[in-house]
């Protein structure tokens, strides 16, 4: 039987994927009887996936502006 | 490796075609600001980085061999950049052991706590609000090297194996950053929401087993 603390030691791997079968049936296993392991794996996982949300995809048109300018800028200059 | 894509923008880029350059920049500018504003904490410090990366990448793309991956070799130069800026500051504590960021455990390693289920949270979008907000917060108070482990893993969602080249680290040491930084950042979320919705709070495990010795 594992204990809390393998779980622990296995939680990476095992919301990654990256355990072996056999290994990852004794987790489940555990958590189906472990409310602690369960409600802590299952906020680990969910940091994960409101983290994903953060991705900034465009930046401000401004910046986009300065940076086009600066890099023109910095190509129209003889030492370039 | 580099994908064919990658190798005609490079070629494209060491002849000096102009709309190469767009397609660079339009493709690459959210990535290279996201992570160099996560990494800094701060939008000046961010806008340095975004300029001087696509110049240092403009500067050096005739030696560029398309050993990497295109992407991986902007998000290094990125990362290098943005951590040269924070190194200069005062030195930021560490982060507390991987087991102090999780619950107590008893001797024989079981869990000695109630632990919060909070994933039923936001409620609303005010809530889901807050909790992006907070999550912010949480990663600016984590260590450098662990933030931009964080931001490339699981903001930027560049694998395992794509993170460790860009930064230079084994992927076990990234995966064990990576881990502590989850943690620490799990524990942030969990003790914030513990303290707006206190109902949210399990009672104590009422396991017999728990306290017999
Ligand atoms: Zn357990």
């Amino acid at each position: 039987m594992l204990t809390c603390r393998d779980v622990g030691q296995l939680l990476q791997d095992y919301v990654e994927g990256a355990l072996e079968a056999p290994v990852r049936q004794r987790l489940d296993e555990h958590l189906a009887d472990c409310p602690g392991c369960l409600a802590f794996i299952k906020t680990y996982k969910h940091t994960i996936a409101i983290s994903k949300d953060l991705r900034c995809k465009d930046i401000p048109p401004e910046l986009q502006r300065k940076l086009r300018s600066f890099i023109k800028d910095k190509l129209g200059q003889p030492d370039a | 490796m580099q994908t064919t894509d990658d190798a005609r923008l490079v070629e494209r880029l060491k002849a000096r075609d102009d709309a190469a350059l767009e397609t660079l920049i339009s493709h690459y500018e959210g990535k290279v600001f996201g992570l160099a504003l996560r990494v800094t904490g701060n939008r000046p410090d961010a806008e340095e980085v975004l300029q001087d990366v696509f110049w240092r990448v403009l500067q050096h793309i005739d030696s560029f061999r398309g050993e990497s991956k295109l992407s991986s070799w902007i998000y290094r130069i990125t990362a290098n950049t943005a951590l040269e800026k924070v190194r200069k500051r005062p030195k930021t504590r560490d982060l507390p052991l991987a087991e102090e960021l999780g619950p107590a455990m008893t001797e024989d390693g079981r869990i000695a706590e109630p632990v919060m289920d909070w994933t039923r949270l936001p409620h609303d979008e005010l809530e889901q609000k807050e909790l992006a907000q907070r999550l912010e917060e949480a990663i600016a108070q984590l260590p450098p090297d662990y933030r931009t482990v964080f931001v490339l893993r699981d903001i930027e969602g560049l694998s395992t194996e794509e993170g460790a080249e860009v930064l230079d680290l084994s992927v076990a040491a990234l995966k064990t950053r990576l881990h502590r930084a989850r943690l620490f950042l799990r524990k942030q979320l969990t003790d914030y929401v513990s303290a707006r919705h206190p109902a949210l709070n399990p009672p104590n495990p009422g396991r017999p087993d728990a306290h017999m010795s």
